[in-house]
């Protein structure tokens, strides 16, 4: 398999803090990986630098063949539109928009919207009776799956979830895990961060972060290219 | 997307906006007001001047009145007096001269001011009555009159009907040529040929008052006016036009204050949505954090911003200047005693200034562009 994602000797400071000491791993295409380590490990840091939304301090972070540490403001925000797709804890859905509307924020900062296209992608995630409603109107997990409806209309390489179960009951969990699953198995690649060793077991691999340090990888198939 | 956008930004954030939007239509309607009170007040003041029509007035000194059959009357002037000074300058400045005598006559029992002038004189000196009928050709055609519209109106007058005007013992007959609609006192005032009135009141070769329209700049106006005055030293000469300049002199004070005020409420307005918009931008950074991470650009985010804003100054606007235009209508009616028809250029200037003093109070939506994406998402 292709190389995804290749991150060489990274590291992130925020003032005095390491947040991320010289990591280094690859993703191939196609694959599942579940991030996970306690609080302050350097997880989200890790999934903020390889979705463009912040910089590290020095090492690579290479992306579908772009190192996301030379990218300006402006590449940066056409690499989030055209390679990422996140899908955040906290659901981060714009209040005022419908359903649809939240899905069709992410094509209209891409290219242009296609309605039907993200009501198809809603359909999909099981809300095909939801798509004039507002977040307010949905439950927690239907709420997480238009953030996953989202993350998934503009095709990205890669799709980014910080703890996407996090704030779910078991039931909603267990709908969210299986559109993962879904996911994985249609080729996508998944980058997860999570607490939980039972939704980690689910991936492909397993990589642990200790205080900004990879410490441990599990699985058969790892590639860990230890600092 | 975009207007669909920007209509659910305005929905999802009605409450705050409604305060923008209330200070938005509050200023675009006293704006509107004054500038409907500015343009409207200019354009009667105007008028008045063009129907004053002449410049010039010539009357007798201030002094004793005179004494006519027992009865009081004011100064009269010998008629030739003023004809031979007329003579004496040269013509081709004077575009219509009239004498007038006034008296307050009897008609169908009723008091009623009575102007013996030539008549054939009053369509040059007063181009902007409207006259029901005819006007009357000849200064010397005694048979013929002309009547305000109020009079015509009273006395149930019309064009062709007979008139009898009674003077202490004696009387005259005319016919009514025309209904003249002036806009103003002469409306209650019945026109008849000088030689009839001075017949009928006694007075003959008397006048009241001269009226001339000279043309010129306030310059050959002023020359004729003092060569006039040397020519008629017994006589008071007086250039209306002054009168008008310094209407124009207070005509310019007040938009001079007019403007001031606009200014003042442009600058309030700005400031009241400059503050909205400051609580609001702090609001939208989740948004905007949300919107970068999806991959929008700031320019693009702050285009849906400024486009709601936008919106939310020509709507402002629009409702402003149209409760502006009937403030000022009824401004007019209770301050002025006339109406002040609304100005369509009052509508887009109005609308055009709430936008861009809206645009300029979004300045606080500049912040928005130096949001962190992964510091709003972190929730910081």
């Amino acid at each position: 398999m292709a190389t995804l994602v290749q991150v060489e000797n990274l590291r992130k400071e925020f003032g005095n803090v390491r947040a991320l000491d010289g990591v280094s791993f690859r993703v191939d295409a196609g694959e599942w990986i579940a991030i996970m380590g306690p609080s302050g490990s350097g997880k989200t840091t890790l999934i903020n630098i390889l979705g463009g939304l912040d910089t590290p301090t020095a090492g690579q972070a290479i992306v579908d063949g772009t190192d996301v540490a030379r990218l300006d403001e402006a590449g940066l925000t056409r690499f989030r539109a055209e390679k990422i797709g996140f899908i955040f804890q906290q659901f981060h859905l714009v209040p005022y928009l419908t359903a649809v509307e939240n899905v069709m924020l992410a094509q209209y900062f891409h290219s242009t919207t296609d309605e039907k296209e993200a009501q198809q992608a809603l359909e999909r995630v099981g809300l095909g009776d939801r798509i004039e409603h507002l977040p307010s109107q949905l439950s927690g997990g239907e709420q997480q799956r238009v953030a996953v409806a989202r993350a998934l209309i503009n095709h990205p390489k890669l799709i980014l979830a910080d703890e996407p179960t996090g704030n779910l009951d078991e039931a909603n969990e267990e709908i969210v895990l299986s559109l993962l699953r879904e996911l994985h198995a249609e080729g996508h690649t998944i980058l997860m961060v999570t607490h939980a060793p039972s939704i980690g077991r689910l991936a492909d691999r397993r990589i642990e972060f200790a205080h900004g340090h990879l410490v441990q990888a599990a699985a058969a198939s790892l590639k860990p290219e230890l600092a | 997307m975009f207007w669909r956008l920007v209509f659910q930004l305005l929905r999802g954030s009605r409450g705050r906006l409604g305060v923008a939007i209330l200070a938005i239509v509050s200023g675009a309607a006293v704006i509107s007001a004054l500038l409907n009170l500015d343009l409207g007040v200019q354009n009667k003041l105007t008028q008045e001047f063009r129907t004053l029509g002449a410049n010039i007035v010539i009357s007798p000194a201030s002094g004793a009145p005179s004494q006519i059959s027992g009865a009081e009357v004011p100064s009269l002037m010998p008629e030739h007096d003023v004809l031979e000074a007329l003579q004496q300058l040269p013509s081709a400045q004077v575009s219509a001269a009239a004498p007038y005598l006034y008296i307050v006559a009897r008609a169908q029992n009723i008091r009623v001011v009575v102007a013996g002038t030539w008549l054939d004189q009053l369509r040059k000196l007063d181009a902007a009555w409207k006259l029901e009928g005819n006007w009357v050709a000849s200064h010397n055609d005694q048979s013929q009159c002309l009547v305000g519209r109020n009079v015509a109106r009273r006395l149930h007058l019309a064009v062709g009907s007979p008139l009898e005007l009674h003077y202490i013992d004696r009387s005259a007959q005319c016919s009514i040529a025309g209904i003249v609609d002036a806009g103003g006192t002469e409306d209650n005032q019945i026109f008849a040929s000088l030689r009839a009135v001075q017949a009928l009141a006694n007075l003959p070769g008397q006048i009241g008052v001269a009226q001339l329209s000279v043309t010129g700049t306030t310059q050959v106006i002023a020359d004729y006016t003092a060569r006039l005055t040397a020519a008629l030293p017994q006589y008071q000469v007086r250039p209306i036009r002054q009168v008008a300049e310094a209407e124009g002199a207070l005509l310019g004070r007040i938009r001079l204050l007019i403007v001031s005020m606009v200014l003042l409420i442009l600058i309030l307005t700005a400031l009241c949505v400059l503050g909205t918009m400051a609580a609001l931008a702090m609001e939208r950074r989740k948004d905007v954090g949300l919107m970068k991470s999806l991959g929008g650009s700031i320019s693009r985010i702050v285009g849906l911003f400024l486009a709601e804003v936008g919106v939310l100054g020509a709507v402002g606007g629009l409702l402003g200047t149209i409760l502006g235009a009937a403030l000022a209508y009824w401004m007019g009616l209770r301050v002025f005693g006339t109406a002040i028809s609304p100005r369509w250029e009052v509508f887009p200037a109005t609308i055009a200034l709430m936008i861009v003093v809206t645009l300029a109070g979004a300045l606080p939506l500049r912040m928005l562009g130096n949001v962190k994406p992964a510091e709003i998402l972190r929730g910081e």
